[in-house]
């Protein structure tokens, strides 16, 4: 499996997201609503010697991709993560009409998407209702869409989606979705989790290997289930040549100084970590306290 | 006791979600699924092994003899599915709201409590660990007798016309904002501050529902001298995600509560918590507690090991019970009593 980059660049400081305070959130969501603002940001991080971008499918990502990719000759060299679907897209819609005619809006309402003609050659919800793979990959390529022409080193699938389909325990899922990402993207596949372990111990049943996991890693245990014992013990016997492990929420949202968190990320066996910050001084000082494989 | 025998009815959003969660109960077993959408029972049935599904409920019961079900129907069908169940002998757990009818809620809640089976409703915010906190200082005493209090919540749940009509927008289904935001809101009150015992100013505005509402503002009155004030709004495009918001003034200090933390401003050190004089912060990284397995928020979790744990008797089965679920709707409708009563008539 090819390495993945040891820090990447992540995207929830852009869209008001942040699980410690509504009024941050609120703040920063003000701050990014003009889209050069987080082109300044991406700069900085860029400088910084980043050269990694998890960036998730929402309703911006579109107009993020299209600059970069216009701007080729300064960004061509950076690699891209996208992590899909934007989940609330999915539950507003889930929540007005149901599951199967929101998942038919998606699909065949908007015709730019996929086309009318490959639409009905497909055979339409009927036949989809009836192939739940087939439905997946064709979910996949309307939100992969607007990476295209982008370097896609990993492509990953949100939590909620990944750890609602592993409470149901279905193999043929995981499997179908980690060949279609190699195949059709020649990428490599990427599950986020908040039960690392849980489904580190699946994969591994079911003999899926050369996934990237990425799930929040951190001192304090903060959305780690079942136990942060238990992801200590997955992380230290993992072999990465089988399983990358990305670490997220470092800072448990802010409840953690990055110096201590980072001390505690660093002594273990993980390949990678995903951050977001927006100022300079942040940017600067969690890039020089990542340390991977230096200590161990 | 053998693993519990579990079915669950209704798999639309919450279905899906439930199923997922308990599935990971190591002494749960899904034993069948009941949905009126041939397609969810075509691909359960293909993909999910061990599962029987059927497209009706009855039948569901009758086959497959749960020992418990979980009950995710539009709300106006709880009340025929939790007495088909009662009548056998099952422990149910019934999202929210509980029922579209109080005098519905009232009756389950007397027959599974004359019975002893397991009842419990999905007021969620009751397993959050930021509301059990405010709950218990409350209780305790650290800000004094509330005397005032307002809880809000906001969400982008409605944000446009609808474009076809489904359960979800009609009242007598159990749509609309009161149903299926505000109940979480109100439950909150009667969870930490109890019932009212009188509604008044209740009024009610539509912005993109045809037949329901969309915004409802409201008074509580109690006999201690409390009050306090309800407003909901589940079109607000400014929320990416539902949020409670909780203020709740006492005679030593106030409370300021959301999904991320607490903010307590206190007139006096207090010496059991260790909070000082003034504002002390608290967030939800300070006091989370892990489930042992994620899908949703440790809430969600949380509520359906307590329903299992509880049929194995490992819990009280006391954190949101029927009787709960009768409370909330019993508020729900005399909110509606007091909108009709406020509406102005040309």
């Amino acid at each position: 499996m090819e390495k993945i980059d040891k820090i990447i660049f992540g995207d929830n400081q852009f869209f008001g997201i942040n699980h410690m305070s509504q009024e941050k959130a609120q703040q920063l969501s003000e701050k990014f609503f003009q889209t050069e603002n987080i082109y300044k940001v991406y700069d900085l991080a860029f400088k910084s010697g980043i050269n990694a971008v998890m960036l998730n499918s929402n309703d911006r990502a579109k107009e993020i991709c299209e600059y970069f990719r216009s701007n080729k000759t300064k960004y061509g060299h950076l690699a891209w993560y996208p992590s899909i679907p934007y989940p609330h897209k999915y539950a507003n819609m889930v929540n007005e009409k149901g599951i199967f005619p929101a998942i038919n809006d998606v699909l065949f309402s908007n015709n730019s998407a996929l086309g009318v003609l490959g639409m009905v050659a497909k055979g339409g919800m009927a036949v989809l209702g009836k192939d739940a793979i087939e439905l997946m990959k064709m979910l996949i390529d309307i939100e992969v869409k607007m990476y295209k022409g982008l370097d896609v080193k990993v492509i990953f699938i949100q939590n909620i989606i990944v750890d609602l389909l592993l409470g149901y325990n279905v193999k043929d899922v995981f499997y179908e979705y980690c060949n279609y990402i190699r195949k059709k993207y020649n990428a490599i596949p990427g599950l986020i989790t908040q039960n690392m372990p849980y489904l580190k111990s699946k994969l591994e049943e079911w003999g899926i290997e050369e996934v990237v996991i990425c799930s929040s890693i951190n001192k304090i245990g903060y959305l780690m289930s079942p136990d942060i014992q238990s992801y200590l013990d997955a992380i230290k016997n993992n072999n990465p040549d089988k399983y990358q492990l990305m670490a997220m929420s470092t800072l448990a949202s802010g409840a953690i100084r990055a110096t201590e968190a980072y001390e505690f990320i660093n002594s273990l066996n993980i390949q990678s970590v995903v951050f977001g910050a927006s100022s300079e001084k942040n940017i600067n000082e969690t890039v020089k306290l990542i340390k991977l494989g230096e200590i161990n | 006791m053998n693993k519990i025998k579990l079915g669950i009815i209704g798999m639309g959003r919450m279905g899906i979600t439930h199923f997922s969660i308990i599935n990971s109960h190591p002494e749960v077993e899904i034993v069948a699924v009941a949905d009126t959408t041939k397609m969810t029972l075509d691909l359960l049935k293909k993909y999910v092994s061990g599962i029987q599904v059927f497209k009706d409920y009855k039948e569901l019961i009758e086959t497959s003899h749960p020992d418990a079900i979980i009950v995710c129907t539009p709300p106006n069908l709880h009340y025929e599915v939790c007495k088909f169940a009662y009548e056998r002998g099952i422990h149910v757990f019934a999202e929210k709201p509980f029922t579209a009818d109080v005098h519905q809620a009232e009756e389950l809640m007397n027959l599974f409590e004359s019975k002893g089976l397991v009842n419990q409703v999905g007021y969620v915010n009751r397993f959050n660990d930021i509301f059990i906190t405010v709950k218990n200082y409350v209780a305790s005493g650290l800000i004094g007798d509330v005397i005032r209090f307002k809880s809000e919540m906001f969400s982008c749940t409605v944000s446009k016309k609808e474009e076809s009509e489904s359960w979800r927008s009609f009242r007598k289904n159990g749509g609309g904002a009161v149903y299926e935001i505000a109940a979480h809101a109100i439950d909150l009150v009667d969870f930490i501050i109890g019932p009212p015992d009188n509604i008044v100013g209740t009024s009610m505005n539509q912005i993109y529902s045809k037949h329901v509402e969309d915004i409802v503002s409201s008074t509580f009155l109690y006999k201690n001298g409390c009050s306090g004030t309800l407003y909901v709004n589940w079109s607000d495009t400014s929320y990416r995600k539902p949020s409670n918001k909780l203020e709740l003034l006492g005679s030593k200090g106030k409370i300021l509560a959301d999904q991320h933390g607490i903010k307590i401003y206190l007139n006096e050190d207090s010496e059991s918590t260790k909070y000082k004089k003034g504002w002390n912060t608290v967030y939800i990284t300070d006091i989370f507690t892990p489930v042992p397995f994620y899908v949703r928020g440790n809430e969600f979790t949380r509520q359906l090991y307590h329903f299992a744990d509880t049929i194995l008797g490992k819990e009280k089965g006391n954190l949101c019970t029927f009787k709960d679920g009768y409370h909330a709707q019993n508020i729900m409708h005399h909110l509606f009593i007091d909108a009709q009563k406020n509406a102005i008539i040309e």
